[in-house]
């Protein structure tokens, strides 16, 4: 990612646009963080919000004409803010807290025509900024049409403590003068820019040479600068006045070094905002008091607290990814920006990277469409490539990967009995590791009911290498998936699984692909099912099936034909949670993957149903009582509770893999050349929190058994003589085991397994 | 350079040697990182003993540090 694409994605969110008042505010007063303060009572820290922005807040505060409170959100639901009472009860109960510094003197000398609040805060910001700043007017005192104000809104020290502040910040001021258009031409002489506030100065006196003033830069030529202006006919604003003024500073400013008086100024005075803030859920409050009534304290706190704070964030009330590390999505894509651009030192963000499920709920939640996952895959992509991506993150899952790869898995044969498919029957690496037997059944179905011969292939689709950013290796596998169906005639591939449907879509060509859903909806007889269905169940799509409305609607049809009654809830369909599997995001980061899940099953009261065996698997294992559809269609007759079948883990997944190709080779083939390993020929006894234990730690039975395997030859373990364990270690590539283990009569009783990645002296290579 | 003595009394023997372990200085290593430490080894065919908590307690602690490098 380089300086400009960061922006580009940047752009994208607009978390950190002005909330509406602020945007309306000509000198974008951050009214949100000051109803923050007031809902609490905080005086003190809201008046710092006003000394900020307001060149004088004892007089803005009270007489603002507020064009705030017409922007403000909640008129969409009830009635704004008071955000002008606010601002009064604040001003009247505070006195200046923050006092901004006065930059180093730099020369350049202004001479400011007028006594108004144009006048006032040019001269005030000029000053602050380091010119000599120097106010001449005919009247006797400063104020211009403020003068007017009832002195029960704008009482006298108020502009008393204006005065003080210019002076305190060196402002000369010079009252009582005679104004004609000589003395100007005289005073002007040996000065570097003049403002004329058109409050308090008739146009008739300004130079003759001026030009109509530039509504950016209210440069009216020359060194000439006009704004403010009851005088030109428009109405008294006081905020109007206020804004010219400081814009009028601005432009004298870049007058003096020289620069543009117009470049990149569209973000100045009042402006429109792209922030979205949603006003679901925000009850309706209005207002407790008359808008023209002096606040009390305790109205004052009552009323800032109807604030809604506006932001967007709409992603990240969503995603459990977000929340977790604190970010929305301009925050994250810096984030990783700067994890990019380190050289040496720790990579912060390695694995936050790593922890997003790529699962694009974000993006269709964005009013912007921010592209989240595709940040974070591309950035695991340059990990990988950088050769900085941390082994421990996708390592396990690429080798279940390489796995269901695997000649012990994979499987590619036309129908029994036939040598030609017009269908391929892909069940996917994941349903094939959860629910071996509803493969077979559900290939049975195919293979009776299909117009055509129904061919059969185990694999995986090659997911898990794109997520975890390998290239090389998701190239690999699908040129293997492309080779396989020419080598079958190019069939229509059916896939169980919506992950494998969206990787052949989108990387593929050619080759035409459908769901197992799809099918099954457009067949005349669906299989008997003999299952006990529960009265209302809720159907969990998978994030992978965001884009694929008809599997979902097939999902949904078939639900109907066999008689689930379907409860629909909000944050499914096209805005569906991840399970934890997705981007890895299991593996990556254990806690966050299951609280994923626990949160996507939390969705809907009712028991649900997965059609993504992954969605099914991690569900259930938070105690979601969830089935497969095809657990329902084909229904296992050895198991009763469908809603409750356990989640095989790691090591069942490989074995039902490894067992679903053997058992298809045999019946369906008449094949029985197996050779197996050495080792697996060893018997195990693991009680269930050892089996848990070791999903959590991503070891293997396989793994076990070869731990065992490698160290009984030569007795190469410790012994404790207290029980007789033994203990013992291996590495069999990157990774070393210990198992600690008793032998018993039939088998090996395994009581506790861990692994490090550190490499000992006798494992050197 | 120093060592970290992760060494600390066991019941575990070699059960090849027949020998109860003793602390043995080594450098163990994880992605080009080498570190000098105590552990706990087998006097005789010199297998070295790593028990869970420092495998998945600071052992794990410093993997994960360096894989962050
Ligand atoms: S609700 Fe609060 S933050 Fe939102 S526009 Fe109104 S005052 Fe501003
Ligand atoms: S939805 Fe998220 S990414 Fe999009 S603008 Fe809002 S906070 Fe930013
Ligand atoms: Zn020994």
């Amino acid at each position: 990612m380089d300086q400009k694409q960061l922006r580009e994605f940047e752009s994208h969110c607009i978390q950190e646009e002005h909330p509406y008042c602020t945007a309306a505010c000509p000198i974008h007063v951050d009214v949100r963080g000051f109803m923050a303060f007031m809902a609490k009572g905080k005086l003190k820290d809201a008046r710092k919000i006003l000394d900020r922005s307001m060149p004088f807040p004892e007089i803005l505060g009270r007489i603002c004409d507020h064009p705030c409170e017409q922007a403000c959100i909640r008129n969409q639901l009830d009635e704004s803010l008071n955000i002008h009472g606010l601002e009064f009860h604040c001003v009247s109960n505070t006195s200046q807290v923050l006092k901004l510094p006065k930059l180093p003197g730099k020369g350049g000398k202004v001479l400011v025509f007028g006594s108004g609040l144009t006048a006032m805060t040019a001269a005030l910001d000029l000053a602050r900024k380091g010119r000599q700043s120097t106010i001449i007017s005919s009247a006797s005192e400063l104020g211009g049409s403020i003068l007017e104000i009832d002195d029960t809104i704008l009482p006298l020290e108020s502009r008393e403590t204006a005065v003080q502040m210019l002076e305190r910040y060196d402002v000369t001021i010079t009252l009582n003068q005679k104004i004609t258009p000589e003395r100007i031409t005289e005073l002007t002489n040996d000065c570097d820019a003049v403002l004329f506030d058109l409050d308090t100065i008739s146009l008739d006196i300004l130079p003759a040479d001026r030009i109509e003033a530039d509504p950016i830069s209210l440069h009216i030529g020359g060194k000439n600068f006009a704004g403010g202006g009851s005088l030109t006919g428009e109405n008294f604003s006081p905020i109007k006045q206020v804004a010219d003024g400081r814009r009028a500073a601005l432009s004298i400013e870049r007058f003096l070094q020289n620069a543009s008086l117009t470049a990149q100024r569209t973000g100045e005075g009042a402006t429109t905002t792209r922030l979205y803030t949603s006003l679901e859920g925000v009850a309706v409050l209005p207002q407790k008091t008359q808008k023209e009534q002096h606040l009390s304290p305790e109205e004052a706190t009552e009323e800032a607290g109807r604030c809604i704070q506006c932001e967007c964030m709409e992603c990240v009330k969503q995603c459990q990814f977000l929340q977790a590390y604190k970010e929305y999505p301009k925050t994250l894509v810096r984030k990783i920006f700067n994890n990019e651009s380190i050289v040496q030192g720790t990579r912060q963000a390695n694995t936050m990277i790593n922890s997003c499920s790529l699962c694009n709920q974000c993006t269709v939640i964005c009013p912007n469409d921010f592209p989240v996952a595709e940040v974070c895959r591309t950035a695991r992509e340059q990990l990988v490539q950088a050769k900085h991506m941390p082994p421990s993150a996708h390592e396990f899952a690429l080798e279940d990967m390489a796995f269901s790869l695997s000649d012990t898995c994979s499987l590619l044969k036309h129908q029994p009995g036939t040598d030609s498919s017009q269908y391929l029957y892909f069940p996917g690496c994941q349903l094939s590791g959860s629910s071996p037997e509803t493969v077979i059944r559900s290939y049975q179905f195919l293979c009776d009911h299909l117009d055509g011969n129904v061919g059969i292939m185990l694999s995986c689709c090659g997911i898990p290498a794109h997520w975890a950013g390998q290239p090389t290796q998701f190239e690999q596998v699908l040129t293997a998936f492309t080779d396989a169906v020419n080598s079958m005639g190019m069939p229509t591939v059916i896939t169980a699984c919506s992950s494998c449907l969206s990787i052949f879509k989108e990387f593929t060509d050619d080759i035409s692909v459908t769901s197992l859903w799809e099918v099954l909806d457009s067949l005349e007889n669906l299989p008997a099912s003999t299952a006990e269905l529960p009265s209302t169940m809720a159907v969990f799509d998978p994030c992978t099936a965001r884009e694929q409305k008809l599997v979902r609607q097939s999902v949904r049809n078939l639900c109907s034909k066999i008689g689930i009654e379907i409860d629909e809830f909000p944050f499914n369909a096209e805005l569906a949670d991840c399970c934890g599997y997705g981007g890895l995001m299991q593996f990556a980061n254990q806690n966050l993957g299951e609280r994923t899940a626990k949160a996507k099953g939390e969705r809907s009261p009712h028991p649900g149903l997965a059609y993504c065996a992954m969605c099914r698997d991690n569900l259930v294992s938070t105690g979601k009582p969830i089935a497969h559809l095809l657990d329902f269609l084909f229904p296992d007759p050895d198991v009763n509770s469908l809603l409750e079948r356990p989640n095989p883990g790691f090591s069942g997944r490989h074995e039902n893999r490894a067992r679903l190709k053997q058992k298809i080779s045999e019946s369906l083939f008449q094949e029985t050349d197996f050779t197996t390993a050495p080792h697996s020929a060893i018997e195990l006894l693991i009680e269930p929190q050892v089996i848990e234990l070791m999903n959590r730690r991503h070891i293997l039975e396989e793994d076990v058994r070869k731990v065992i395997h490698h160290v009984n030859q030569n007795r190469s373990y410790f012994i404790n003589p207290e029980n007789n364990r033994r203990l013992a270690k291996y590495r069999p590539i990157r990774v070393t085991y210990w198992v600690e283990y008793s032998e018993e009569d039939s088998g090996y009783r395994i009581h506790n397994c861990y692994s490090h990645r550190m490499v000992l002296p006798e494992d050197q290579p | 350079m120093t060592t970290f003595s992760f060494a600390q009394d066991t019941p575990w023997k070699c059960a090849a040697c027949d020998q109860p372990l003793i602390p043995r200085k080594m450098s163990i290593t994880y992605l080009k990182s080498e570190f000098h430490v105590e552990l706990m080894a087998c006097p005789q065919c010199n297998m070295t003993l790593v028990e869970e908590d420092l495998a998945v307690g600071k052992m794990f602690e410093v993997e994960q540090l360096l894989e962050d490098k």
